[in-house]
């Protein structure tokens, strides 16, 4: 919206130039035609007033007084000139003030708005990341309690399986100490009242047997 | 009517079937010694030249009141060693260790006092028994070993282990 009006500003200062141009050329075609109007409108007569009028012409806008209109012309244009552009300064200044305003403002409720969005969408973002942890949290724990539960449970079953397998193997472990620890030792002078007990205690049905 | 001969008596010091092998062989041994002094008459006086006898025979002639110079107790008792060599029960004991002669013989002695008069042992070795015997009779066989004794004892941890888990728990 200011960048139109500026252009209008500038445009309206453009064509007010080219007016003061114009009508300089105007005037400086004026001056040249009418010294041609006089030439043709008159007479024989009139011409040795003209060739008079024109010695007081020539005489009144000589060669000084003419750079001295133009130097005034000029000086004047200058003014004019610098007027204008003071104004059209002024007017740039009171644009771009305005226009710095007006893009302070807009950038600052484009701002607002865009960090209002971004903090909503980080709230928003905020509550959906603090969900999503609260519930892998929670599902965390669950895993955790149910490993925990079947580490518990594989650990009382491995325990179990381990006592059961001690207990059965047990035996076979005394046996082979027994074995290993006395098989050189216990010899047959060792072994003979063992015997001897061992036969008594068959002795009945063993002599059945032999009696048959 | 003949009255019937006693039975033999085996010294503790024959104990198996190959034992009673040699006994016999020995006492043929002798009494072909003897039928070759008889022969060349050196007996005719009673008083026979006998030979050299193992302590086996020995013990069989003065445990059984044997008298080898009598021919027809020679026969006797030759036919009597031959029938009971084959015929004799034999008891098969397996050891899981060597065996010594001093201990055969005493755990024969016992054998033929408890069992049977005229038993013999046929012996083995099984050195996974770890102790006692492995005993074969005709018809039975009678496990006596240490490591069937254990084996059946195995009980008797498992409570102990228990009767400590119970203390622990």
């Amino acid at each position: 919206m200011t960048i139109w009006w500026l252009a209008f500003i500038v445009g309206s200062l453009a064509a007010v130039f080219l007016a003061f141009i114009w009508i300089s050329i105007k005037l400086s075609g004026v001056q040249g035609g009418g010294k041609d109007k006089k030439k043709q409108g008159t007479t024989d007569l009139d011409k040795a007033y003209s060739d008079l009028a024109e010695e007081d012409v020539n005489h009144l806008f000589n060669k000084e007084f003419r750079e001295e209109l133009r130097n005034r012309g000029r000086l004047k244009f200058e003014q004019i000139v610098d007027e204008n552009a003071m104004f059209l300064k002024q007017d740039l200044d009171l644009t771009i003030s305005q226009l710095n305003d007006y893009m302070k403002q807009q950038i600052s409720s484009k701002l607002d708005s865009e960090f209002q969005t971004y903090s909503k969408a980080m709230k928003e973002a905020q509550e959906l990341t603090l969900s999503v942890l609260q519930k892998t949290a929670n599902e965390l724990d669950q895993q955790r309690q149910e490993l925990s539960q079947a580490m518990q449970k594989s650990m009382t079953a491995h325990e179990a399986n381990m006592l059961k397998n001690f207990e059965n193997n047990m035996a076979t472990v005394v046996e082979y100490y027994v074995l290993q620890s006395l098989g050189e030792q216990f010899d047959m002078k060792a072994q003979l009242p063992y015997i001897m007990k061992q036969m008594e205690e068959h002795k009945k049905e063993m002599m059945e047997d032999m009696l048959l | 009517m003949s009255e019937a001969a006693p039975e033999l008596n085996l010294p503790p010091s024959v104990v198996s079937r190959a034992d009673m092998t040699r006994l016999v062989r020995e006492l043929e041994l002798v009494d072909d010694e003897l039928e070759a002094q008889k022969a060349r008459r050196q007996g005719e006086s009673g008083h026979y030249h006998l030979p050299n006898m193992s302590q086996a025979l020995n013990d069989f002639l003065q445990l059984n009141k044997i008298d080898v110079a009598s021919d027809r107790t020679r026969m006797d008792i030759k036919a009597r060693l031959r029938k009971l060599k084959d015929h004799a029960p034999i008891l098969h004991m397996t050891f899981a260790t060597e065996t010594d002669p001093e201990s055969m013989q005493k755990l024969m002695a016992w054998v033929r006092r408890e069992l049977h008069p005229q038993a013999l042992i046929s012996t083995g070795l099984q050195p996974s028994l770890i102790g006692g015997v492995y005993v074969r009779t005709p018809n039975h066989v009678h496990d006596l070993s240490l490591r069937t004794h254990m084996k059946d004892s195995r009980g008797l941890i498992v409570a102990a282990l228990d009767k400590l888990k119970e203390v622990a728990q």
